[in-house]
C-alpha cells in the first residue's frame, strides 16, 4: 500500500483518481445505450469473420445481393418486434407473410391488377389479417401466444391449399410490366429497392417510436398493460393498432418477396417467426415488453441472416443451420430474462468504488496539548435559539435588522426575530434541503439547496430560481449537467456567485457513500448575473463544502470534507485561475467557512477524524466490502458528536478553536457565523441555533457591511 | 489480502450461511430492549473497576474493584469494608463452602482469604502462570472451578485476546487447599465465568468470543462431555449465575454489532489497527462509551434533532438475560445506548434480591425481590 500524500491541486491528479474500470462499468450499464452494444459488437464482429473466410464477401455485388436478400426478413422482423414491444407476441408473422406472398400473385396474375393496385391490395391484405389479431387479442382480450398461434397454423394452411390450386397459374403467367420488374430488382441510388424501403420504414419507424405519442403509449403499454390503462391510454386500440402494422409490415416483405421471386410454394416463409424472435430478442427488444427499439430488431435481424447465410454458404446442412439458430434463441431469451431483472442490480453493486486516500497526519486535539486544535467546553454553553423550534439548520446568517436566519431539513429558511429571537417564521418554503446561504447586494438571500441547485428569496419572501444546471463534462458518462447538491455558496465583488455541488455521482440522502467513496466527485461552479451563465470553475474536486470569498476578493476558499483540507482558489490577481492548498492537515472534516470581523475566517468541522477512520480511507477494499456486508446505520463514521468551530488566519495559520467536545449543546455543528460580536452556530442534525459572546472584537461588524458596506476590505 | 483471499470468505458466506459471524440475532422476544436495568439504584459511591460480587455465608456481598475486594453488609449493603487488598487489580469471586473468599487475581492466579485474612494461593497450572483467571466456583465437596480466558494477555486486555480472534481460554479445577490443579479443557473461546448448577450435578461456563454458553456434568474433578446450552448470543457473555426457579441469570458486558464482526473478518485491517492504534480507540465492544471524538462511530450513532438515540450501534450496553430451565430466554434487563449501566460483567441472586456489577460505570446494582419476574 502507497502511503504518498498526493497534491490534490494538479488537475490531471484529479482526474485520474476520479477513474477506474469498475466505475466507468458501472456508469456504462446505468446507459440505456449500453444494452444493445453487445449484439452490436457481435454483428460486426460476424460481418468482420465472413469478410476475412469467405472470398468476395466484401464485394459490392455481394453486398447488395445481401441487402436484397435480407430485407424481407428485416421487415418481418420489425413487425415482431413491434408486437414484442407492445408486450405481447406475433407469432403469424411468417405465415402473414407467406399469405401476402400469394396474396400478391394472385392479385398480379389471377386478377390482373396494376403493380400499384398489386402494393396496396397486398398491404391491405396483411392489414386486415393483422386486424383479426388485432381485434382478438386487443378487443376481445385473447393471449397474443395463442392467438398469433392459431392465425399461423389456420393461414399456413389456407396457403398451402391455394398454393396448390393456383401455383400452375402463377407459373404459366407472365406479366411484362417495368415497374413490377423495378420492385423485384430496382436499385435507389445503388441500393437494392427492398432495402430502401426497409432503411425508410425504419427511420420512420424509430421516430414513431421515441418520439412520438403512438411509440410513448406503446412503450407504456408493453412494460405495465395496467398501469398505462390507469393512465388512461387506450390499451384496446392501441393493441389493434400494433397488430395491424405488424401485418402490414409483413405485407411489405411479402411483396417485395413476391416481386423478386414470382413464385410460392409451400415452404415460403416456414420458420420466419422463430428466426424473427430470434432476430429481435437477440437484439436486445425484451420478452417482457416496454423495451426495444428498430435498430435493435435489426441488429439481431442481421446478426441471424447473416449467420443463416453464412453457414449455407459453407455448405453446413439446413438443419444444423436451424439447430444453431435455436441455440442462439435460447441463449439470447435466458439472457434478456437475467439480464434485464439484473442489470439495475448489477449496476448498483458495482456503483460504489472506494478510492485510497491517505491523508496528512492529523493534529492532536487533546485538551493540554497545547495544539490550536485542543478540546475546551467553549460551546458548550452557548445559548439556544428556537430549541426544538427549527429541524437541522445547516447555515445561519443574520441579516440588516439583526434577524437570523436557518436552513432546515424540511426545505424551509426559518426566521427568528425579535430581541430574543423568540419569534418565529417560516420565512420561504424553498423545497429540497437547503444548505449554504449568503446576502447579495440587493439583501436577495442566496440559498444552497441540495436536490434543486441555487436560488433566490427576495426580502418579501419570494423565491425565484438562479440556477440548476453547468455545463456538461464532455468525456463524462454521467450527464453532470444537473446540480446535484450544491452545498455552499458566496457572492463575489462583481456580484459571481461561487458555489460547491459536492457530489455529481451521489444525493443528499447517499452523500456518505462519496464520503466512504474517497474519490473527487464534486466541483466548484460559478453563476456569474450579468451573462446568467453557470459554468463549472473546478472539476474533479473532494466533496467541496464550505466556500468564502477571501476578504480582499481576489480568491475562493475552498472547504475539502474528505480530504480534510482547506483550499485557496483564485479568482483575480496575477495568480488568477490556479488553486493551491491553504490547510493541509485538519483534525476533522471541514464543513463551512465564513469571514470573521479580525480579518480572519471561521471554520466548522462536521466531523472528527478518528483513527479508525482514517485507517479505513487507506484501505479502499475494506470500505468496498463495508457498504456491501454491513447496514448503512453500522458503517464506520468520522465523529460526528461533537461541534467544533475554527479560526483561521488568510495565510492558513490555525488560532484557536471553540468546542463542544461531546455535542452536548452542538453535535454536527457545520456553520458558524459572526454578527455584532456574537457567534451563531447551526449545526446539520441539531435542534437549535446556538450563539455565544465573542470578547474583543469590532461589535458593529456584521456579514452584510463586510461584503457590501462599510466594512469591506477588498479595496481601500 | 490477495483476491483469492475474498473471493474465498465470500464463498464461504454464501456456503455456511449459518455461521454464526453472518448473523447476529435479532434482540427480541424475551430480548427486546427496555429501561429496566437503568431504573434500578445503585449501592452508594461507585466502586471503579467494579467486576464481580459473591455472596459470603454470612449473609454479606463481597464486590471485586480495582485491587481492592470489599465486604458490602447491612440492609441495602449500604455498609462497606474493605475485606482484602492486592497488588494487582481482582476480578472473578466465589466464596468456598468452608467460608473462605476465592479471589481471581490478575496476572497472579487464585487467591483464597480466610476469616482472619490468610492468604493461600494457586499461581500456575501445568507450568503456566494463571494470568487471565475470569471466574472461580467451588462446588459442595470444595472442589474448586477455574476459567482462565486465556494464556496470552491479563483480563484488562481482554479487547487484544479478541482482535487477535484467540482460543488460549481454559477451564481447571484444583483441590479445596488449592493444590494439584488440572486443566479439564483447553482452547477455549475466552471463558468468563462459571457456576456449578444448583443439583450440584453440573457446571455452566461461558465462552465470551464464541457468544456461548456450555453445560457439562461434574463427578468430583472429573468433567463430562460439555453440551452448548445457548449459541450465537447477541452479546459477549461474562458471569453467569443460577436463578430462583430454575435456569440461570447471563451477565453480557457487551453486545455484537455487525461493524465489529465485519472488522474480525477483515485480517489486514485488524492487523493494522492492532499495530498502530490504542486500544480504546479501536473499532471493538467496550464497556463503557466516554464520547471521545476519536472513538470510532458509527453513522447510525449520529445524533438526530439533540437526541442520543438509544437504538443507535451500541459501543457499549448493558445486559443481563434469564435463561431457564429449558435454556430460553425469559426476561432481559437492559441500559441502552446513553444509558447509566454498561458493561455489565455480574449478575447473582442473593438475600437482598439480585445483583448486577456495571464495570463500565463501577456501579454495583441491587434489584429488590419483585423487580424481577
Amino acid at each position: 500500500m502507497s502511503t504518498t500524500v498526493s497534491d490534490f491541486t494538479g488537475f490531471s491528479t484529479r482526474l485520474r483518481s476520479s477513474f477506474s474500470p469498475r466505475l466507468l462499468l458501472s456508469e456504462l450499464m446505468l446507459k440505456q445505450w449500453f444494452e444493445p452494444v453487445i449484439p452490436f459488437t457481435v454483428m460486426i464482429a460476424l460481418a468482420l469473420y465472413f469478410t476475412v473466410t469467405m472470398p468476395d464477401y466484401r464485394t459490392a455485388a455481394n453486398i447488395s445481393s445481401l441487402m436484397r436478400l435480407y430485407a424481407e426478413f428485416g421487415f418481418v422482423a420489425l413487425g415482431m418486434a413491434i408486437s414484442l414491444i407492445s408486450g405481447g407476441i406475433d407469432l403469424s408473422v411468417g405465415a402473414i407473410f407467406a399469405a401476402c406472398n400469394f396474396a400478391t400473385l394472385f392479385y398480379l396474375y389471377v386478377l390482373g391488377f396494376p403493380t400499384w393496385g398489386v402494393i396496396l391490395a397486398t398491404l391491405a391484405t396483411g392489414a386486415v389479417i393483422g386486424a383479426a389479431n388485432g381485434i382478438l387479442i386487443g378487443y376481445l382480450k385473447a393471449r397474443p401466444f395463442l392467438t398469433t398461434l392459431v392465425t399461423l397454423i389456420i393461414l399456413r394452411a389456407s396457403v398451402n391449399l391455394l398454393n396448390e390450386r393456383f401455383a400452375t397459374v402463377f407459373a404459366t403467367t407472365t406479366v411484362d410490366s417495368d415497374a413490377w420488374d423495378y420492385m423485384g430488382e430496382g436499385n435507389v441510388l445503388g441500393v437494392p429497392i427492398n432495402a430502401a424501403v426497409l432503411l425508410g420504414v425504419l427511420v420512420f419507424g424509430h421516430i414513431l417510436l421515441s418520439r412520438s405519442r403512438y411509440g410513448w403509449h406503446l412503450t407504456a403499454i408493453g412494460a405495465s398493460r395496467k398501469a398505462a390503462r390507469h393512465a388512461g391510454i387506450r390499451v384496446e386500440r392501441m393493441l389493434f393498432a400494433t397488430y395491424v402494422i405488424s401485418g402490414t409490415l409483413c405485407a411489405a416483405g411479402g411483396v417485395f418477396y413476391a416481386a423478386r421471386q414470382n413464385s410460392t410454394d409451400s415452404t415460403t416463409g416456414v420458420g420466419w417467426e422463430f428466426q424473427a424472435l430470434t432476430a429481435v430478442v437477440l437484439g436486445g427488444v425484451s420478452l417482457a415488453g416496454g423495451k426495444g427499439t428498430v435498430w435493435r430488431a435489426m441488429i439481431g435481424g442481421l446478426i441471424v441472416f447473416m449467420l443463416t447465410n453464412g453457414l449455407v454458404r459453407m455448405g453446413i446442412p439446413g438443419y444444423v443451420t436451424s439447430a444453431v439458430i435455436g441455440l442462439i434463441l435460447l441463449a439470447a431469451v435466458g439472457i434478456d430474462v437475467k439480464w434485464s431483472k439484473n442489470r439495475g442490480k448489477v449496476a448498483q453493486k458495482i456503483y460504489v468504488n472506494p478510492a485510497q486516500l491517505t491523508l496528512s497526519p492529523a493534529p492532536s486535539i487533546e485538551a493540554g496539548s497545547g495544539s490550536p486544535y485542543a478540546h475546551n467546553d467553549r460551546l458548550v454553553n452557548a445559548q439556544a435559539i428556537g430549541l426544538d423550534q427549527i429541524e437541522g439548520p445547516e447555515d445561519v446568517i443574520l441579516d440588516r435588522q439583526d434577524r437570523v436566519y436557518g436552513s432546515t431539513r424540511d426545505g424551509n429558511i426559518i426566521r427568528f426575530s425579535g430581541p430574543n429571537f423568540e419569534q418565529r417564521e417560516v420565512f420561504a418554503h424553498i423545497g429540497g434541503r437547503p444548505l449554504g446561504m449568503q446576502f447579495d447586494k440587493d439583501e436577495n438571500l442566496i440559498v444552497a439547496v441540495a436536490g434543486m441547485g441555487v436560488y433566490g428569496i427576495k426580502p418579501d419572501g419570494a423565491v425565484f430560481k438562479v440556477t440548476d444546471e453547468t455545463n456538461r463534462t464532455w468525456y463524462k458518462l454521467n450527464d453532470d449537467s444537473r446540480l446535484r447538491m450544491a452545498d455552499d455558496l458566496d457572492i463575489a465583488p462583481d456580484g459571481k456567485i461561487y458555489f460547491s455541488d459536492c457530489t455529481t455521482r451521489y444525493e443528499m440522502t447517499t452523500n456518505t457513500l462519496d464520503v466512504m467513496e474517497g474519490r473527487p466527485n464534486g466541483r466548484l461552479v460559478c453563476y456569474d448575473p450579468a451573462t446568467k451563465k453557470t459554468s463549472t470553475v473546478l472539476n474533479h474536486f473532494y466533496f467541496p463544502n464550505g466556500i468564502c470569498v477571501s476578504h480582499d476578493g481576489q480568491s475562493v476558499l475552498i472547504a475539502s470534507t474528505s480530504l480534510c483540507k482547506v483550499f485557496r482558489y483564485w479568482i483575480e490577481g496575477p495568480r488568477k485561475g490556479s488553486l493551491e492548498i491553504l490547510i493541509d492537515d485538519l483534525p476533522g472534516l471541514a464543513d463551512n467557512i465564513n469571514r470573521a470581523s479580525d480579518g480572519n475566517y471561521w471554520l466548522a468541522l462536521v466531523g472528527i477524524r478518528s483513527p479508525a477512520f482514517d485507517l479505513a480511507m487507506r484501505n479502499p477494499g475494506l470500505r468496498l466490502r463495508m457498504v456491501k456486508q454491513v447496514p448503512i446505520d453500522e458503517w464506520l463514521a468520522p465523529g460526528m458528536n461533537h461541534g467544533c468551530v475554527l479560526k483561521f488566519t488568510e495565510q492558513g495559520e490555525v488560532l484557536g478553536s471553540w468546542w463542544d467536545p461531546s455535542g452536548i449543546s452542538h453535535s454536527t455543528l457545520t456553520s458558524m457565523r459572526e454578527h455584532k460580536g456574537y457567534l451563531y452556530l447551526g449545526g446539520l442534525e441539531n435542534n437549535r441555533i446556538g450563539r455565544i459572546k465573542l470578547e474583543g472584537v469590532d461589535e458593529a461588524w456584521t456579514g452584510y457591511e463586510a461584503y457590501w458596506g462599510s466594512k469591506r476590505r477588498d479595496r481601500h | 489480502m490477495g483476491a483469492f483471499t475474498n473471493i474465498k470468505r465470500d464463498l464461504e458466506q454464501i456456503i455456511f450461511r449459518n455461521r454464526e459471524q453472518n448473523a447476529i440475532p435479532a434482540m427480541d422476544g424475551a430480548i427486546s430492549p427496555n429501561n429496566r436495568l437503568d431504573a434500578l439504584p445503585s449501592i452508594g459511591e461507585p466502586i471503579p473497576g467494579a467486576d464481580d460480587a459473591a455472596e459470603g455465608p454470612d449473609g454479606a456481598l463481597y464486590v471485586s474493584g480495582g485491587r481492592i475486594v470489599y465486604r458490602l453488609a447491612g440492609d441495602g449493603y449500604t455498609n462497606r469494608t474493605v475485606f482484602a487488598t492486592f497488588e494487582a487489580n481482582v476480578g472473578g469471586l466465589g466464596v468456598h463452602p468452608d467460608g473462605r473468599v476465592l479471589v481471581c487475581v490478575s496476572g497472579r492466579g487464585l487467591a483464597a482469604v480466610d476469616a482472619h485474612g490468610r492468604q493461600t494461593w494457586l499461581r500456575q497450572a501445568e507450568d503456566q502462570p494463571l494470568r487471565c483467571l475470569t471466574g472461580v466456583a467451588a462446588a459442595a465437596d470444595g472442589t474448586i472451578f477455574l476459567t482462565d480466558g486465556t494464556t496470552a494477555y491479563e483480563p484488562d486486555d481482554w479487547c487484544r485476546d479478541l482482535m487477535a480472534k484467540n482460543h488460549l481460554g481454559r477451564l481447571l479445577t484444583c483441590r479445596p487447599d488449592l493444590d494439584s490443579p488440572n486443566v479439564l479443557l483447553r482452547d477455549l473461546y475466552y471463558p468468563n465465568g462459571l457456576s456449578i448448577t444448583p443439583d450440584g450435578a453440573g457446571l455452566w461456563f461461558t465462552e465470551s468470543w464464541k457468544h456461548r454458553v456450555s453445560r457439562t456434568a461434574i463427578n468430583g474433578s472429573v468433567l463430562g462431555r460439555p453440551t452448548v446450552v445457548l449459541n450465537n448470543l447477541a452479546g459477549y457473555p461474562a458471569r453467569i449465575a443460577p436463578a430462583s426457579g430454575g435456569g440461570f441469570w447471563l451477565a453480557m458486558f457487551a453486545v455484537r454489532t455487525h461493524l465489529v464482526e465485519f472488522v474480525l473478518r477483515e485480517d489486514e485491517y485488524r492487523e493494522a489497527m492492532i499495530r498502530t492504534i490504542p486500544p480504546s480507540r479501536w473499532v471493538a465492544p467496550a464497556l463503557a462509551t466516554t464520547n471521545h471524538c476519536h472513538e470510532p462511530m458509527q453513522f447510525g450513532s449520529i445524533k438526530a434533532l439533540g437526541i442520543e438515540k438509544p437504538w443507535a450501534p451500541p459501543r457499549s450496553y448493558g445486559l443481563i438475560v434469564r435463561i431457564d430451565a429449558n435454556g430460553d430466554p425469559i426476561e432481559s434487563l437492559h441500559s441502552r445506548v446513553g444509558g447509566r449501566y454498561h458493561g455489565i460483567t455480574a449478575v447473582r441472586e442473593v438475600a437482598q434480591g439480585l445483583v448486577i456489577v456495571s464495570k463500565g460505570s463501577g456501579r454495583v446494582i441491587l434489584a429488590k425481590a419483585g423487580v424481577t419476574s
